[in-house]
C-alpha cells in the first residue's frame, strides 16, 4: 500500500479489522471513559436487585430527609426510602426504558429510512412527510396525549419516546444511505441480479452501521434524559417505583434544606450521560478518518 | 451472425427548466448505434460530456434509457424490469473504474466474487468451487478469498472485480475506465490479464476510456464520442492509423506519447461545449480546423466511408 | 548537470511519515538539481515519493511528514531551515505551485478574479484596483477568454481547464521563477491538456523554471529537458529527455517506458514488472528494486546501489549500469 499524499483511508473501510478496532478505541481516551462508566451504570442496573442495601419501597416516616449516615450512606426521602437502593432500582428502570426505545426506533428507522432513501420516490416523499410531521411535535405534547389514552406510566414513556424519537433516526439513515447508493460496489450488486432485498441488507447496512452506533450511543443519553423529564412531569414511571427523573422532582422542593435527594439523583442522571456522550465521541473521532493521528 | 450485443438509435436526454430559456432538452445520449460481436472488443473513446459512461450504465440496466433499443444476444433488454432481467444478467457483467468503492468493504473477497452466482441461485458447492477456479484464473491466491479488499493493492482489487465479473461465465462485459485509476506498471498486467481472458473464455468486451494507449492495446473496433454522438466508429487499425474525422485527428495528435519524435501541433482550440448548448449544425464546428459554412448549419449523419468505418462528417479526410 | 548554478538544489532530503505503526522513511536522499529555463520532469508511479518531494520544497508535509535530512537550496538559500513566516514569503511569491485537482485548488466561495488579486495583494501588496487590473491581465495570459469578464465568474462557473489556468495565473502572479506543478492536467480532458501543457510551455520559455511531476511517460516525453526517474522514494535515473528514451539505463525505467500501451502501432503483449512497489514499512535488503527485476544478479540483494554518474549529464542507481553501457542497447529482460 502506497502512501498518498491528500488521500485519506475511506470511512467505510475504519472499522475492518478487530485488532485494529481495538488499538484505535484503546487509543481514544474519551471512548475508553466513556465506556468504563456506561459499564459500570448497566452493570449497577443489570444487578440491581442484588445492590440495594434496602427494599426501594420501604418507607421509614421517622426518618425522612435524613443526610447521608452508615445506614443509609445516601440519606433518605420523603418517606424515609434509602436513596442508594432508589437510585439502583432507577439505574435499572432508566436502562430499561432507554433500551426498549432504541431497539424500537433503531429497527423501525433504520427499515423506513433504508426503503426510503434507496427506493426513493413516493416511499420517500412519504417519509419525509412524517418525520417534518413530527418535528412540530414537542414530545412532552405526545406524551401527555399517550398518557390520556394510556395513563400514565413506563409503557407510556415508551410509546411516546419510540414515536418522537424513530424518525430523526430514520432521516439519518436516509442519508447515509443516499450517499451510499451511488457507490459503485452497489453498481456491482444490481448487475449481479442481487434483490433488493439482498443488497440492503448484505450492502446497504453493513455500511451505515458505524454511523448509526455513533449516533444511537449519543441518542440514549437523550432518551434517558427525555424519560427523566417524562417521569419528573409525573407522565412517566410511576410511585413506587424509583425514576431518577421522578427522584429529582421529589427533592426539588427541600432543596434548600435538604438536598440529597435531587442532588444525588442529579449527579447519577449526569454521569450516565456524560458517559454515553464520552463513549460516542470517542467512537464518532475513532471512525472519522481525517481526524485520526491528531 | 446475431451480435452479442446490439444497440440501435439509444438515447437519453432530460427536459430541463433553465432560469431564462424555459424547458431545454439535454441530450446526454443521441442516438447511438452499434454492435459488439462474439469474442470482440469494441473500444469507446471520447472526452468529458461525450456520454460514453452513460451509454454504459444504460446498456447495464443502470439507467433507463429514453428512446433507442438494445439487444443482448439477439434478445430485446430495453423495457425489461429487475424480474424479467434477472435470469438474463448472467451473460452480462462488469468491471469499473475504482478498484477500491467497487469492492463492498465490509465482505470477505470470496464472499464478492460469488455474489453474482449466489443471486442466480447457484448451489454452495458449485459456488466455492467456482470462486476458487476464479481466483486463480485472474492472477490470485486461493488464501485470498478469506481476507478482505483493504489487505489488497490496487491492481489485485481489480483482479478481485474481474474476477466477479466472470464468475457467472457472462458473454459480455463492459468495462469502465476499467484500468484509468492503475499505475502504468500495473494497468500493463491487467491489460495483459484482460487480453487473455478474453482469449482463454470468447468474451465480448464493451472498453471504455479515455486513454487512447490502453484502448488501441485491447480493441478490435472503436467508436469516438463527442457530445452525445458517434462521430466515428470502425476498425481499430483504420481510426488511429487513418482516421477520418477531424476530431479524432485532433485527439491523437493531442495525446502525448512516450516517445521523442513527435511532431509539435497546435492543441485543438476551444473548450468542450456545455450538453445545454450544442452548437448548431456539426456539433464539432467550432472547434474544427476544417469547418466550412456547411458545417456550421447543416448537421451531419453517420455514413459509411469504407466496410465497416462510418464518419459523421461532410468533409472527412 | 547543467553548467549554470541551478536554481533549486535538493541534496539529499530525506522525509519521514509517522504512522500507526511508528516513523517510516518515504524520501531517502533524495538529490537532484533543476536548471534555470529548463522543465525537468519527475517521473514515477504512486509510492515513489515524487508529490513528496514537491511537498518538501514547499514545506507543506503536514503534521504527519517530517523532514529528516537534506538541504533544498533556493538561490543561496536553505529551504529546509526557514521558519514558516519566512516560508510564506516564499511560497506563491518565489516558488508558485500548481497541483491536480483544480476543483479543491479554488476557494469555491470566492471569484477567480479576486483569488488572483489576492496572490497580488498579499506579496506585492499592491493596492485593490492595482491588484485587479494585474490580475485581469494575468487571466488574459494564461488564455482565459474574455479575461476581465470572467473576473466575476466563480470557480463552478468555469471548466476544469479554465480552472487550472487560473490556478496558473496565481502561481506565476508574482513572477517566481520557479514553477512546482504535480499532476497538473491528469484530471483533465486529452484536448485540454494539451493546451495546459503547451501553456507550461510558453511560461518555461519566458518567464520560469518548471519542476514537473507525473506519472505520464508521454507528458515527460513531450515537456521535459531533462527527466528525474523516482523508485520507492529515491532517485533511480536522471538523464536528458532525448538520452533517456533513446537509451535508458536502469530496468526499472526501461520497463516503464515499454509497459505504456503504444497509440502508434498495437503492441502485442504488454512486458509486465510482476509485483508491487515497496511500501515505506517493508523495504527490501539492497536495492530496492531487485524484488522486480529482470536483471537482479544476487549482488543486488546485498548491495545497495548508489546514484553514480555515467557521465556529465547521466545518473544512474543499479550495479549493472557500467556493464550495460558497455554491452550493447539490450539489458537481459
Amino acid at each position: 500500500m502506497s502512501i498518498e499524499i491528500g488521500r485519506d483511508p475511506p470511512a467505510l473501510a475504519a472499522l475492518s479489522g478487530l485488532a485494529a478496532f481495538r488499538s484505535r478505541f484503546l487509543a481514544q481516551r474519551n471512548a475508553v471513559i466513556g465506556s468504563v462508566i456506561v459499564a459500570i451504570v448497566v452493570a449497577v442496573a443489570i444487578m440491581a436487585p442484588l445492590l440495594a442495601p434496602h427494599p426501594y419501597a420501604d418507607t421509614d416516616l421517622f426518618n425522612t430527609w435524613n443526610p447521608p449516615s452508615p445506614e443509609n450512606w445516601l440519606g433518605t426521602d420523603k418517606l424515609g426510602r434509602d436513596i442508594l437502593s432508589r437510585l439502583i432500582i432507577g439505574a435499572r428502570t432508566s436502562l430499561l426504558v432507554a433500551g426498549a426505545v432504541l431497539a424500537i426506533t433503531l429497527v423501525v428507522g433504520v427499515i423506513a429510512g433504508m426503503m426510503a432513501g434507496y427506493v426513493g420516490g413516493r416511499t420517500d416523499a412519504a417519509l419525509m412527510r412524517v418525520v417534518d410531521l413530527t418535528l412540530a411535535f414537542p414530545e412532552v405534547v405526545v406524551a401527555i396525549l399517550i398518557a390520556a389514552m394510556l395513563g400514565p406510566g413506563v409503557t407510556t414513556v415508551i410509546v411516546t419516546l419510540a414515536l418522537v424519537w424513530w424518525p430523526g433516526i430514520a432521516r439519518l439513515t436516509r442519508s447515509l444511505v443516499l450517499v451510499l447508493r451511488e457507490e459503485p460496489f452497489i453498481d456491482a450488486a444490481i448487475v449481479s441480479a442481487t434483490p433488493v432485498p439482498v443488497i440492503l441488507w448484505r450492502h446497504i447496512l453493513p455500511n451505515i452501521l458505524a454511523p448509526l452506533l455513533v449516533r444511537a450511543s449519543v441518542g440514549v443519553g437523550f432518551i434517558i434524559m427525555a424519560e427523566a423529564t417524562l417521569s419528573f412531569l409525573g407522565l412517566g414511571v410511576q410511585e413506587p417505583l424509583p425514576s431518577w427523573g421522578g427522584m429529582i422532582r421529589d427533592g426539588l422542593p427541600a432543596l434548600r434544606s435538604d438536598p440529597y435527594l435531587a442532588l444525588f439523583a442529579s449527579v447519577a442522571l449526569g454521569i450516565t450521560i456524560i458517559g454515553l456522550n464520552l463513549l460516542g465521541d470517542g467512537l464518532r473521532d475513532m471512525l472519522d478518518p481525517k481526524l485520526r493521528g491528531r | 451472425m446475431t451480435p452479442v450485443l446490439r444497440v440501435q438509435n439509444l438515447s437519453r436526454s432530460f427536459a430541463v427548466s433553465r432560469a431564462g430559456s424555459g424547458r431545454r432538452e439535454l441530450k446526454a445520449v443521441d442516438a447511438v448505434s452499434f454492435d459488439v460481436g462474439e469474442a470482440e472488443t469494441l473500444g469507446i473513446v471520447g472526452e468529458s460530456g461525450c456520454g460514453k459512461t452513460t451509454v454504459a450504465r444504460m446498456i447495464l440496466k443502470l439507467l433507463p434509457s429514453s428512446a433507442g433499443r438494445i439487444e443482448l444476444g439477439g434478445r430485446d433488454i430495453t423495457h425489461l424490469d429487475e424480474a424479467a432481467m434477472r435470469p438474463l444478467r448472467r451473460a452480462m457483467h462488469a468491471v469499473f473504474q475504482d478498484p477500491l468503492s467497487s469492492l463492498n468493504p465490509r465482505l470477505k473477497v470470496r464472499d464478492i466474487v460469488a455474489e453474482p452466482l449466489r443471486s442466480q441461485g447457484t448451489d454452495r458447492r458449485a459456488v466455492g468451487a467456482r470462486v476458487r477456479e476464479m481466483l486463480e484464473v485472474v492472477g490470485l491466491a486461493a488464501e485470498a478469498g478469506e481476507r478482505f479488499p483493504h489487505a489488497f493493492s490496487g491492481g489485485q482489487r481489480q483482479r478481485i472485480a474481474i474476477a466477479r465479473a466472470l464468475a457467472a461465465r457472462p458473454r459480455f462485459v463492459v468495462c469502465d475506465e476499467a484500468t484509468s485509476a492503475l499505475d502504468v506498471s500495473v494497468q500493463a498486467q491487467i491489460l495483459n490479464l484482460l487480453a487473455d481472458l478474453q482469449r482463454r473464455f470468447g468474451l465480448s468486451l464493451l472498453f471504455i476510456s479515455h486513454n487512447l494507449g490502453a484502448i488501441r492495446h485491447l480493441s478490435h473496433r472503436v467508436a469516438v464520442m463527442y457530445l452525445g454522438r458517434v462521430v466515428e466508429i470502425g476498425p481499430e487499425a483504420d481510426i488511429f492509423d487513418r482516421p477520418a474525422h477531424p476530431y479524432t485527428a485532433a485527439l491523437l495528435a493531442a495525446v502525448p506519447q512516450p516517445v521523442i519524435d513527435q511532431p509539435a501541433a497546435a492543441p485543438l482550440a476551444g473548450e468542450i461545449p456545455n450538453a445545454f448548448d450544442r452548437p448548431d449544425g456539426c456539433h464539432f464546428h467550432p472547434r474544427c480546423p476544417k469547418a466550412q459554412a456547411r458545417c456550421r448549419v447543416e448537421d451531419p449523419r453517420l455514413e459509411a466511408r469504407r466496410d465497416g468505418h462510418l464518419v459523421r462528417c461532410h468533409f472527412p479526410q | 548537470m547543467t553548467v549554470t548554478p541551478a536554481l533549486l538544489d535538493i541534496r539529499d532530503l530525506s522525509v519521514a511519515f509517522r504512522t500507526e505503526a511508528g516513523p517510516r522513511e518515504v524520501l531517502s536522499k533524495v538529490s537532484f538539481t533543476v536548471g534555470r529555463g529548463e522543465i525537468l520532469g519527475i517521473v514515477g508511479e504512486s509510492g515513489s515519493g515524487k508529490s513528496v518531494t514537491a511537498l518538501a520544497v514547499m514545506r507543506l508535509l503536514g503534521s504527519a511528514g517530517t523532514i529528516t535530512g537534506g538541504s533544498v537550496g533556493l538561490d543561496g538559500a536553505d529551504l529546509v531551515s526557514l521558519s514558516e513566516r519566512e516560508m510564506l514569503e516564499i511560497r506563491g511569491r518565489k516558488i508558485g505551485m500548481i497541483f491536480q485537482e483544480p476543483m479543491t485548488s479554488l476557494n469555491p466561495l470566492l471569484t477567480v478574479g479576486f483569488q488572483v488579486a489576492e496572490v497580488l495583494r498579499r506579496h506585492l501588496g499592491l493596492a485593490a484596483r492595482a491588484a485587479r487590473e494585474r490580475a485581469s491581465a494575468l487571466l488574459d495570459r494564461v488564455g482565459i477568454p474574455a479575461a476581465a469578464a470572467r473576473y466575476d465568474d466563480y470557480p463552478h462557473q468555469l471548466s476544469g481547464g479554465m480552472r487550472q489556468r487560473v490556478v496558473i495565473a496565481m502561481a506565476i502572479a508574482c513572477g517566481p521563477r520557479l514553477l512546482i506543478a504535480d499532476e497538473p492536467t491528469t484530471a483533465l480532458d486529452v484536448t485540454i491538456q494539451a493546451q495546459i501543457l503547451a501553456l507550461i510551455r510558453e511560461l518555461r520559455d519566458s518567464e520560469a523554471s518548471v519542476m514537473l511531476i507525473t506519472h505520464d511517460m508521454g507528458v515527460i516525453a513531450r515537456m521535459a529537458d531533462r527527466v528525474v526517474v523516482m523508485y520507492a522514494g529515491k532517485v533511480v535515473e536522471c538523464a536528458p529527455l532525448a538520452d533517456l528514451f533513446t537509451a535508458p539505463l536502469h530496468p526499472y525505467t526501461r520497463l516503464l517506458l515499454a509497459a505504456v500501451p503504444p497509440v502508434r502501432a498495437k503492441a502485442e503483449r504488454l512486458p509486465v514488472i510482476p509485483g508491487t512497489m515497496p511500501s515505506p514499512g517493508a523495504m527490501p535488503a539492497g536495492c530496492r528494486f531487485h524484488t522486480r527485476c529482470p536483471a537482479a544478479l544476487p549482488a543486488c540483494r546485498e548491495r545497495s546501489p548508489a546514484l553514480e554518474a555515467v557521465s556529465p549529464t547521466r545518473l544512474s542507481r543499479c550495479l549493472r549500469t557500467p556493464e550495460f553501457l558497455a554491452g550493447s542497447r539490450g539489458a537481459a529482460a
